[in-house]
């Protein structure tokens, strides 16, 4: 039999059994619940000694987590931590130190003297930080609850250590504590368990303890829907608490000791859809993970360290609780094949791929070899090297290819060079448009401008896009077989759930390329008039431009949700599909929450949209990272008298950050309206130059 | 045995299948018990996000209702309340008021029968709560009921018994004495002057306002104990003769008539004593300097017990200082003959003075130039 005292909860359990049928199975209900209360007193007494009181000094009042992020005061109570070593490690809540204090004390239960203390690491992903006091005796270091034994319904006991007492500096009183239950596991993509216990900053920090006093976890503020040390945060007293397995806090606790920051593992991939469809890369990040390890775009997601994922949700709860450096096995359907690629070790950041400028526009629906250069952006690095308009760039060298090589047109040329980072140097023959002679050119590539060309050479199609293409053993487009329909058209979707409007300039002609200009309405402006009246604001540059518009409606008094990305993005395509459209220059445009929509769908749609147009609105979400082959660009504009204005130069700054090419314009009369004819002929242009290389 | 299942598990199980009709028997005993003897209370209010309702608790047969002090009960002709039988009365008399105990004593006039009451010093002679005990809150929060309706009930833990650090918008709570933390939120519109009581429905204390903990800065739900009581001054012509009244003896004075509303005891502001002490100056940007010693004066009180520039200062008679500002607060109240403990961190020890503050100088010393 096992040797060791039985906890008091089990003595208290035989004792009410035995009670129970010496009283013919009907206990008094004041044995059950006082046996219940002292149960929960002792398990309490029996952790208290391992529950520390943390002060700290100096620091801010408030806690933000940036420019218009949230703010919270930080209280200037004491807050809690729990003892994880016998020789002084203390783990703690981020948010306990999260404004930055200068110097930290800890009163350990039994000892009157307080002891300085260090942060030694924080665990970026569980938002924890490990504290060490120095101690030369062995502090109590409480038992974890096995995770496997947790179970939701169990009682769980929430501790802190935030009561001042000045007569009780050895801490002889009772933690502050609150009473509740395990109300769910593998919160927050695995990592946390909730409690309908009250979690506050009277017990972030402190242990949540089952009733045989064994800590289930570490009490934090946490969040589903953001990762920043103050989510959660608005949640406190809720009966929405959140707490961080002591088992799994135990598992990386060496690599915390030895003073190492814990940050979550990226595997670097870009899926489509939202959280419920199928986990199908669309990107992959450049040196991530998936890079590395031969994820490729295509590619479906079925297993994670060989369990099964069939969500893009069930992926993230495999992937969300894996730190930086570990290593998983990812098993993928390729067609047919089914491949486990092994040992991809995740990585903290993923590299936001800078995009390349060689500084030219080529001549579109060319079926020629090589690409004939149609503009020069002037001070490229293609000026610098003095390409000029008409010339053809013949061949191309990059670093590592043997010898020139031939290329046909404009998507291959770009396929080659887009890749590249900026710096790289690229050879080029050219073959001059006057005198017919080939100069070899060396040259520089640039960073990918934000320029846009203040005029544009009217010609910018060979108008030949239905002819095979010379080099390239892929069918040729199929040609219409009778004249599609131009106009303002009026189309609903496969399932006539939701309607959209298409317009066709009358000229149209398949053997030129169209920009697609999706057109996300602000709200309320879904109606036939405004569809005619956005159709008058832009059917001349629709014609000279070749220009066609999209427009799906959404009667939402909210506008638009980003449960409309199917039917929008099934709309741009079944346009692709009936005209020539360049898919180098398909575009989502919006106006105000149109606007939000449009960088939404521009992030999660990265296969179908170069450009993200905007009037009006702000990035509600973070950006996400700049894909190679996939390149997006950013024109935004701001009314002067728009309230909106700050935060669209915010936003402008956050998509830098992220390496896009944004053009950002403020028209110092305009307010919150949609754009007047000298932007919206610049926003034409910059349709016409999104193909540049 | 309980093969196979762990004892807290057993222990549920049990609670489970076999007690509920009976826990829920005992409960509705204790429910019905309390329900009897509180009050709805209708005064001031229904402006600026006030409510014109509030809770209050029986204490005598003939009329008595303990609630909380406060603008409800300012004007006695707009005062009703209900009795839990559901009677109307509109004639009530603000008896006793202490806005230091948070307290008020109301007498409903015209009462011609005896009513349910808490007998307030049979209750205080039980043992105070102590953290992790049941309790119930009663009270009528956002209105919920009117007349003869029962009070909303909510079961919590004792979370912690504390002194009360707390305010209201930027005003300090004036009772600081010790309070019951529970962790059900029970401190709502409408809340203060409830019933906390134990699970068998046993007066332990009553419910008090919205307030936010100063500490956490958290909203806090905590209740007045039966043995609450401040120190108090009874005569201010003799401001060190102090008297400690408690709860129990504002109401117990209030119902003879003999009451009378007093000055709390707050330390007073001073020059503050000396101790030569020059800490480093704010930092731009830092909210909270901490109290680092950039010099001690010679011969000063500091330099006497061996204080040295780079020390960090960090408690203050037992009292963590968290910053520069907080250090002065506390010097500015003392006087030139206090002692002052001081715990300073020099390197990664902390170790404790006394120093013994002295007169200022009559002209601060200009140190010799080197």
């Amino acid at each position: 039999m096992i040797r060791r005292p039985l906890p008091l909860t089990a003595a208290l359990a035989i004792c009410l059994m035995a009670t129970a049928s010496a009283r013919a199975q009907a206990p008094a209900e004041d044995d059950i619940n006082e046996a219940l209360e002292k149960a929960i007193k002792a398990s309490v007494a029996k952790v208290a000694p391992s529950v520390v009181q943390i002060e700290t000094q100096g620091g801010t009042e408030l806690i933000s987590t940036g420019e218009r992020g949230m703010q919270v005061r930080k209280g200037v109570g004491p807050t809690t931590g729990v003892i994880v070593s016998e020789d002084g490690f203390i783990i703690s809540s981020a948010f306990n130190f999260a404004n930055k204090p200068s110097a930290i004390f800890v009163t350990i239960p039994g000892r009157t003297a307080r002891e300085p203390a260090t942060v030694v690491a924080t665990d970026h992903t569980r938002m924890l930080t490990l504290i060490r006091v120095k101690t030369d005796g062995k502090l109590p270091v409480p038992t974890a609850a096995p995770k496997k034994e947790l179970q939701v319904g169990q009682t769980a006991v929430a501790l802190g250590r935030t009561v001042i007492n000045l007569d009780d500096k050895e801490l002889k009183q009772s933690p502050v504590l609150s009473v509740g239950i395990v109300s769910a596991l593998n919160r927050i993509w695995g990592k946390a368990l909730q409690t309908d216990a009250k979690v506050s900053p009277t017990n972030y920090g402190g242990p949540l303890i089952d009733i045989s006093g064994r800590v289930q976890g570490i009490l934090v503020p946490a969040s589903p829907r953001d990762e920043n040390v103050l989510a959660g945060t608005d949640w406190y007293d809720s009966g929405i608490g959140f707490a961080i397995p002591l088992e799994d806090i135990n598992g990386v606790l060496d690599r915390l000791k030895k003073g190492t920051d814990l940050r979550a593992g990226l595997l670097g991939i870009t899926m489509q859809g939202d959280t419920f469809s199928p986990p199908v890369v669309s990107a992959i990040q450049p040196d991530s993970a998936a890079a590395k390890g031969g994820i490729l775009a295509g590619d479906t997601i079925v297993a994670i360290d060989e369990k099964p994922v069939a969500s893009q949700a069930q992926l993230k709860h495999q992937l969300g609780n894996k730190y930086d450096g570990d290593e998983i096995s990812v098993t993928v359907k390729r067609g047919d094949k089914t491949e486990v690629l092994k040992n991809l070790r995740l990585s903290a950041s993923l590299t936001s791929f800078t995009p390349p400028f060689l500084g030219i526009l080529p001549l579109r629906d060319d079926p020629e070899m090589g690409v004939e250069v149609r503009y020069v952006f002037p001070k490229s690095p293609a000026d610098a090297a003095g390409i000029k308009v008409g010339d053809r760039i013949t061949t191309v060298q990059i670093p590592g290819m043997m010898k020139p090589q031939q290329f046909s047109g404009r998507d291959q040329f770009s396929a080659i060079v887009g890749k590249l980072p900026p710096g790289t140097e690229v050879k080029l023959e050219v073959q001059r448009a006057a005198g017919g002679q080939v100069d070899p050119i060396r040259v520089k590539l640039g960073v990918l401008t934000d320029e846009v060309p203040e005029k544009l050479p009217a010609t910018a199609s060979a108008r030949k896009a239905l002819e095979p293409r010379k080099g390239q053993n892929a069918p040729a487009p199929k040609k219409p077989e009778k004249k599609p329909e131009t106009g303002l058209l009026k189309r609903a979707t496969a399932a006539r759930e939701n309607e959209y409007y298409v317009y066709v300039p009358d000229d149209y002609d398949p053997n030129t390329s169209y920009s697609l200009v999706l057109w996300l309405h602000p709200v309320g402006k879904g109606k036939e008039k405004d569809m005619e009246a956005f159709r008058d604001a832009w059917e001349d540059y629709c014609s000279a431009n070749h220009l066609i518009i999209v427009a799906p409606t959404t009667e939402s008094e909210k506008g638009w949700q980003g449960t409309d990305t199917d039917f929008v993005s099934q709309a741009v395509r079944d346009t692709m599909a009936q005209y020539t459209i360049d898919t180098k220059r398909v575009v989502a445009h919006g106006m105000g929450v149109g606007g939000q929509m449009a960088y939404y769908l521009g992030f999660q749609s990265r296969d179908l949209f170069r450009g993200v147009a905007t009037t009006g609105a702000v990035l509600a979400s973070p950006a996400k990272d700049n894909i190679a082959g996939q390149p997006l660009s950013f024109y935004l504009v701001a009314g002067g008298k728009d309230p909106l204005a700050k935060e669209i130069a915010d936003t402008k700054t956050r998509l830098l950050e992220k390496k896009y090419s944004v053009a950002h314009r403020e028209i110092p009369a305009m307010g919150h309206q949609y754009l007047e004819i000298k932007t919206l002929a610049e926003l034409v242009r910059w349709l016409d130059s999104l193909d540049r290389i | 045995m309980i093969r196979g299942m762990t004892a807290p598990a057993a222990l549920l199980a049990l609670a489970l299948c076999a007690a509920p009709a009976a826990t829920q028997q005992q409960f509705d005993k204790a429910v019905k018990d309390v329900n009897q003897k509180m009050v709805k209370i209708y005064g001031l209010g229904g402006f600026r996000g006030l409510p014109a309702y509030g809770t209050g608790m029986a204490i005598s047969a003939d009329g008595y209702i303990l609630t909380v002090s406060g603008y409800l009960i300012e004007s006695p002709k707009d005062l009703r309340v209900h009795l839990a039988d559901g009677r109307r009365f509109d004639k009530i008399k603000v008896v006793a008021v202490e806005p230091e105990l948070d307290a008020a004593l109301l007498k409903v006039e015209d009462l011609k029968d005896e009513i349910p009451f808490f007998d307030l010093k049979e209750s205080a002679k039980r043992p105070a709560g102590q953290p992790g005990d049941w309790v119930l809150a009663f009270s009528n929060q956002f209105e919920i009921a009117t007349r003869n309706e029962p009070m909303t009930v909510q079961r919590g833990s004792v979370a912690s018994v504390s002194r009360l650090r707390a305010r209201k918008g930027i005003t300090e709570a004036p009772y600081n004495g010790e309070v019951y933390v529970v962790d059900a939120i029970t401190n709502n519109p409408g809340a203060g002057g409830g019933a906390l009581t134990t699970r068998k429905g046993e007066l332990i204390g009553m419910v008090g306002k919205e307030l936010r903990n100063t500490l956490t800065d958290t909203w806090t739900n905590y209740a007045l104990p039966l043995n609450a009581k401040i120190e108090v001054i009874p005569d201010a012509e003799k401001p060190d003769v102090k008297a400690t009244v408690s709860l129990l003896d504002f109401i117990d004075k209030g119902i003879k008539g003999t009451y009378k509303t007093v000055a709390r005891v707050r330390p007073e502001g001073g020059t503050g004593g000396y101790h030569g002490i020059i800490l480093v100056t704010n930092p731009e940007g830092v909210d909270r300097a901490p109290p680092y010693i950039e010099e001690v004066r010679s011969g000063s009180p500091g330099a006497k017990v061996g204080l040295k520039s780079d020390d960090l200062i960090v408690y203050v008679n037992g009292e963590l200082v968290s910053s520069v500002k907080t250090f002065k607060d506390i010097i500015s109240k003392t006087k030139p003959t206090d002692e002052i403990t001081l715990e300073v961190k020099r390197g990664d020890k902390l170790r404790q003075v006394t120093v013994k503050l002295e007169d200022h100088p009559k002209v601060a010393k200009v140190p010799a130039p080197k």
